[in-house]
Order: C-alpha cells, then structure tokens, then sequence
C-alpha cells in the first residue's frame, strides 16, 4: 500500500492534468480549477515548511559533525532565524507588531531585502564578467575550422549586440539578427524537440507507473 | 617573441583589472549611445501600443537583484509606455524573490509621473490605472488559474486589499481582458507563459530576457509565440529609445547610460580573444 497509494494517486492527477486541455466542458474545467488552486496551493505550502525543516536538518547536522565548511552552516542558520524573525514580527514594510526603526535600521523585509540580499546578489553576478573574460582569453582558441566558425559567429554576435557594430557597418547588427534567427533557431529547436518528446515520454512513464524510482528505494 | 610569450602566460589579475577599467570609466562619463531599434522590440512595442482600452498590460516581474542592471530598465520602459499611453496594468511575480524589486520599478515610475502631473486627472492612481498582485505559488496557479479568474486566484493584492474591490479589477475577469503578457525574466518564465497560458487561453506573450538566454528563447520569437522580445542590455535600451523618441517621455535611461560600458566590455574581450589566439598561434610555430 505505501508504494500503491502514491502510484494511483500520481495516476489519477496526472491524467488529470492532461485532460483540460482536451475536454473544454464548464464542469471539468471548475474541477480542474479547483484542484489547482486549492490543493495545489495547499500542497505547495507544506512543501515549503518541508524544504525549511529539511535545509535545517542538513545544517545543524553539518554543524555536529563538523563536516567541510561546517562554520558556513551558522551563517545560514542566523540568517534564516534573523530573517524569519523579522518577516514575522517586522511585516513586508514596517507594518508589523516590532519597533520600526533603531536608528537608521529599519525592521521589515523590505530594508533586509533591498541592503543584503539585493548588493549580495549583484556582486556574485557581477564577478561572472571577470572569470568569463578571464576563461575566453585562455581557452577559446582557433584549432580547427568548427572552432573558426564558431569564433567568427562568436565575434560577429557580440559586436552585432553593441552600438559600436552598427558604427562599424550597418549591416553587422542584421547579419548578427540573421545568425540568431536562421542556424541558432535551427539549432535549438531540434535541441527543444528532443528535451520534448524526452520529457513527453518520461512523464508518460512516471503516470503510467512504469518509472518508479522517485518513489526512492529499491524497485 | 618576449611579448608573445608574456602574453601566454598573462597574469588573471592584469584581465580582471584591464576589464574593471573598461566597465567602471564608462559608467563614471557616460556618453549617450545611440541604438538601432531592432525588429524584435519594435513588434513589442507595437503589440503594447495596440492594447485597446478594454483591455490591460499584463507585466510578470521575474528579475532578481542578479539580473537586475540588465532587466529593470526594461520593467522601468514598459511602465512608462504603459502610463504614457493610459494603458491599464496589472503587475505579478512568479517567484517571491522578485517581489522587492517589481515593487521598487512600480514606485519608481509612478512616482515620476506623478510629481509631473500638472492636474489631478494626470495622476497615476493605485487601483485605477495598476495594480500590483504580488505573488502566489506555485507558478502553475496563477499561470493558468488566470484563465478562468484573475480574482480567485489573487484573491488580495500585495498590500493585502481585496483585488476585486480595485476599481481597475472590476472589469478585469481573465486572461480575455488582458491584452497581452510581458514577462521579464532571467529565467525560463517566459517559456512557462507560452507553455501554459498561452496554448490554453491563446493570450499573447512577450518577453524581455539577459542576453545569455537569448538563443534559448529566439525560437519562440521566430514562430510568432512571443509577439515581441527585449534581449539584454541593449534591448533595454532600444525599448527605452522607442519610449523616449516615439511618446517624448524623460526620464533616466539607464540601459542607454550602461552602452557605453557594453561597448567597451566586448571590444575587450575580442581583443583578449585575438591577443591569446595570437600567442597560441606563434607557441605553436615554435
């Protein structure tokens, strides 16, 4: 029964899911509306205090047993109490039961949000452009006539997406447009097909019962 | 042959500071760039531009803070054509993590007409002419829960007022009443909306992406499923141009001002590029 009960379960809501798409009859359209916006939402909200309780779990265990990088796990640690904390007690703008400010600090998400997480988030982005130049400068070299052609498209795009191209020669920004239109598109759709029918047929294993490994253990 | 050969074992710091250089003066004196308006943003600003008064602007805000200096200029131009043009909005985000910064692109823009409206009638007013919905997992609800009712499945807005009781939302059901989706993402979002929404509901999508995701997201531009797309920086700042030039609306152009600094980062990387194939070329003789 515990491996059963989730099998039918899967069956059942995946067939469902399928379904609307097919029979536009009023009834099964509020049917499957309402299974989407009240059990989902309800499901997806005890998936989240399981990630939390889970992510918890992996770092004070970390912690106790003094794995690699174990210090990092306090950082997470606080961060989330301090966070959550003020979420709770803070509201969203200022609006909840804590003081509003000591001194310049305000507590609500808000503040936490746009002095941590905002510069954090755009300092790691930024460094990308560094190792990018640094690692295109070391490793993008001509060897053979694919690599050739692929650094002349590399070029011609790149200059292509910048003002200068169109100053260099008016037609740079078309033949660009024309290399991300016509052999990318080629490309990526045959790419886009296969991931496609890959994932089509995958899902039709998992609700058809066939593929059964996520339901963890042994077959 | 000495420089060749320094320059094949060229220190990363010396990249990592000649790049810093070329980004940071551009920024400090920035010079006006002008853009060609490629055919990718001028069909989305055509496909906004024709929204008629019935119906409003959909935006999804799906930008984080490391996204943020390529995608926010697009959020900040298509509010401004939005509320030049008396268009009707409703903004929302997939994801929490955006939340902050679409509430902060909204303020913004809002807030500068505002201070330039010479009558009451000028003002952008919350609930009349936008509304900010805020947020509900997980995406699958909203993206086709809209389809049958906007109200059922953002029942309160951000602020926590209920959605049907804004005078914007009372004529405002479904995706019927929304005249077209702009989703700003440095993710996959975009896909979503034509994936679900529009194969269900056949609402019409577009997209405003980081240059990275470009050639992920060409195709669906190709086959008409996004009726216009913003790519990068520089697509930021062709929407800006458009804004700017065709509705004579001011305001800080910052994808414009960051060209300068874009210009300079790929001449650069070329360069770098040619310099290292050179050395790899003459290593190899030898």
């Amino acid at each position: 029964m515990k491996r059963t009960l989730p099998l039918i379960l899967v069956f059942i809501f995946g067939i469902m899911g399928i379904v609307p798409y097919y029979i536009p009859h009023g009834g099964y359209q509020t049917l499957d509306n309402m299974v989407r916006n009240d059990f989902l939402r309800i499901l997806s909200a005890f998936a989240i205090v399981l990630g939390l309780g889970s992510l918890m779990k992996v770092h004070i265990d970390k912690i106790k047993k003094h794995r690699e990088n174990w210090p990092y796990s306090y950082v997470l640690i606080i961060g989330f109490v301090v966070s959550g904390f003020i979420g709770l007690f803070g509201g969203i703008e200022g609006n909840g039961m804590l003081p509003t400010s000591i001194a310049s600090f305000k507590f609500d998400i808000e503040t936490l949000y746009l002095n941590i997480i905002v510069p954090l988030g755009s300092t790691m982005f930024a460094l990308l452009a560094f190792f990018m130049a640094s690692a295109s400068y070391r490793a993008f070299r001509v060897r053979s006539l694919e690599s050739a052609l692929l650094l002349s498209a590399a070029f011609i795009v790149m200059l292509g997406v910048i003002p200068l191209g169109d100053r260099i020669s008016p037609h740079l920004p078309t033949f660009a447009q024309w290399i991300m239109d016509i052999p990318n598109v080629a490309s990526k759709r045959g790419i886009t097909f296969g991931i496609a029918l890959g994932g089509l047929a995958t899902s039709l294993k998992v609700i058809l019962g066939i593929e059964r490994s996520w339901l963890g253990g042994k077959e | 042959m000495k420089i060749l050969e320094y320059l094949s074992t060229l220190d990363r710091r010396i990249i990592y500071l000649v790049l810093a250089i070329v980004v940071i003066l551009p920024l400090i004196f920035p010079s006006i760039q002008r853009v060609r308006v490629m055919d990718p943003v001028g069909k989305l600003f055509a496909a906004i531009d024709a929204i008629p008064d019935e119906q409003i602007l959909m935006l999804d805000f799906d930008y984080d803070p490391q996204t943020q200096p390529e995608l926010e200029p697009m959020a900040v131009a298509l509010l401004r054509h939005a509320f030049n043009r008396r268009i009707k909005v409703a903004v929302l985000s997939l994801y929490v993590q955006p939340l902050g910064l679409a509430k902060k692109a909204l303020d913004q823009v809002a807030e500068e007409f505002n201070s330039q409206a010479k009558i009451r009638a000028d003002s952008i007013v919350y609930g009349q002419d936008y509304v900010f919905l805020g947020w509900q997992p997980p995406p699958i609800v909203p993206l086709l829960g809209m389809g049958i009712s906007i109200a059922e499945v953002y029942p309160r807005d951000y602020y926590g007022l209920r959605t049907d009781s804004l005078p914007m939302m009372h004529k405002v059901r479904n995706f019927n009443d929304v005249g077209i989706i702009v989703c700003v993402s440095g993710g996959n979002a975009p896909i979503w909306w034509v994936a679900y929404s529009q194969t269900r509901f056949g609402v019409a999508v577009g997209a405003g992406i980081t240059s990275v995701y470009a050639s992920e997201l060409y195709q669906y531009f190709q086959s008409g499923q996004f009726s216009g797309l913003m790519i990068g920086m520089k697509g930021a700042a062709e929407y800006e141009e458009t804004v700017a030039s065709s509705l004579r609306v001011s305001g800080r152009r910052k994808a414009t001002e960051a060209l300068g600094s874009l210009n300079a980062a790929h001449l650069t990387i070329i360069i770098f590029i040619i310099i290292g194939n050179i050395s790899f070329v003459a290593r190899r003789r030898k």
